[in-house]
């Protein structure tokens, strides 16, 4: 049945492609900031446009509303980074199909000084019982971003948040703005490789634990079914999910450099 | 249109219910603005009305400072604030960024202008007898110009209601200064700036329609007294 109105639906929207001509061409990808922000976004869009010449507005949001952005079909492909969610997603019959395309990991950041003694840790739930025991500050990002979800998943592995008001700053805000805040208030705070990498040189924090398995951060990429939306661009959602899973996509993953670091690591195939 | 309807629905349980969240975040705007524009009144309605009223020298330089004060975009006031208070700045050992106390400093800068515009313009036109007759009655000049001030009381308390609409809905100095840190520093702006970036636009509007009555009513406020003033 999928496969049938799927073929149905790409039909549709090719003849809809010819005849008002845009229309196939523009593709809404709703992404998180932290693809966009890391310049990884623009690489792939530049290769992809040698393959293909479309259009690709990106709108670049939390986790959440990418995810909402998707849901309401106002976006013809979502890339982000919260398994649990994007399978709810799925499970709910808003995609139509969802591959892993890469992943990069996190970090726990702090201030130099590091009241809560845990530079060099490896193990990320010890790192944060002491920052809790310590009673120095965290920022949260408290966005229900995906970054928000997975630090959210490690305090409860680690037996819960702090609980001072003043420990515990919840910031509602996106990773750039957070870490700022964190910087400010001599806090940690959880944050993606790329994003503190860009704010290396502007701010104090400093990487201080980091490589633990559970800190790695999966993104996939899902279609949006146009059988709820038919505006939705379904081909060319294809194409670009195909490009990013494609050899050609990984090894322009794998190779994206920035201050000379790799930061994403394409997903292996099969 | 359902979707509005869905969200509007949301938005009334929210406050039906007095959803902690929202209501600190209505607390902590209220008590923001109505402190920063306090502190602003006592300052400027004295110092626009001494403009208006005993005309001193570079009366008109100082009027237009207030009036290009009034136009500086809210987010060149956060940035101010911030340079200031940050751990870099001039005041940054006071660790006052991302506090209630930054969110008021920066609504005092965007009130001062506006309230010392109004209330020149609430004196500068009338006929200099006003003050003329009390000062040769034998009160001082900052008597004369309480005196005048009590008269004009409507369009004092006016200005003070637009500084409230303003300072109320400002978003860009309580999200730059601010932080929008709950339970500390989120106000009813921030709120709806972080249930719309969460993709909850039920949310987003509870505290939207907290923000349009709160408006709503220092608007009422302003037509009464003016109504009655005219009576």
């Amino acid at each position: 049945m999928r496969p049938a109105l799927f073929l149905l639906v790409l039909v549709l929207v090719s003849a809809c492609g010819s005849g008002t001509g845009d229309h196939a061409r523009r593709l809404r990808l709703a992404t998180t900031t932290s693809t966009r922000d890391s310049g990884l976004l623009d690489d792939l869009l530049a290769d992809f446009y040698k393959l293909h010449p479309m259009e690709v507005q990106v709108i670049a949001v939390g986790t959440g509303q990418a995810l909402a952005l998707g849901a309401r079909g106002d976006a013809d492909i979502v890339l982000v980074h919260a398994r649990s969610r994007e399978d709810a997603f799925m499970a709910a019959g808003h995609g139509l199909l969802r591959r892993d395309v890469m992943w990069n990991d996190f970090v726990i950041l702090g201030p130099p000084a590091d009241p809560a003694g845990i530079r060099g840790t490896t193990d990320a739930l010890e790192a944060l019982r002491r920052i809790r025991a310590s009673g120095a500050r965290f920022v949260s990002r408290g966005d229900d971003s995906g970054t928000h979800i997975r630090e959210r998943a490690l305090w409860k592995l680690a037996g819960g948040p702090p609980t001072g008001a003043d420990a515990y700053l919840d910031a509602g805000q996106g990773m750039g703005r957070c870490l700022v805040i964190a910087d400010e208030k001599g806090a940690y705070i959880l944050a993606d490789r790329g994003t503190y990498l860009s704010f290396r040189k502007r701010i104090d924090l400093e990487v201080s634990c980091a490589g633990d398995v559970r800190l790695r951060n999966p993104y996939g990429a899902m279609i949006v079914d146009p059988d709820k939306h038919p505006d939705v661009n379904a081909a060319g959602a294809r194409l670009f999910l195909d490009y990013l899973t494609s050899s050609r996509g990984r090894s322009r993953i794998a190779s994206y450099r920035m201050d000379g670091k790799a930061l994403f690591h394409p997903h292996a195939p099969g | 249109m359902s979707f509005l309807w869905e969200g509007i629905k949301e938005a009334a349980r929210l406050v039906a219910t007095g959803d902690a969240a929202t209501l600190h975040a209505v607390w902590v705007s209220l008590l923001c603005t109505a402190v920063s524009i306090t502190l602003a009144a006592v300052i400027a309605v004295p110092y626009g009305a001494w403009l208006g009223l005993y005309r001193p020298r570079g009366r008109r330089t100082q009027v237009f400072f207030l009036r290009v004060g009034m136009s500086v975009p809210t987010v060149v006031i956060g940035l101010l604030v911030f340079g200031l208070l940050s751990r870099r700045g001039l005041l940054g050992s006071f660790d006052l960024l991302y506090t209630q106390i930054a969110i008021i400093a920066g609504e005092f800068l965007l009130a001062f202008p506006l309230l010392g515009t109004l209330a020149h313009g609430a004196t500068a036109e009338l006929d200099p007898e006003v003050v003329e007759t009390p000062l040769t009655l034998g009160a001082g000049r900052w008597r004369a110009m309480l005196k005048v001030l009590r008269e004009r009381r409507v369009a004092i308390v006016a200005a003070y209601l637009a500084a409230f609409g303003r300072c109320i809905t400002e978003l860009g100095i309580a999200i730059t200064v601010g932080g929008n840190l709950r339970l500390h520093t989120r106000t009813l702006p921030s709120s709806i700036q972080l249930e719309l970036s969460r993709g909850e636009f039920g949310k987003a509007l509870a505290p939207g329609i907290l923000l349009v009555l709160l408006a709503c009513g220092a608007a009422l406020i302003t037509h009464r007294l003016s109504r009655e003033s005219e009576a």
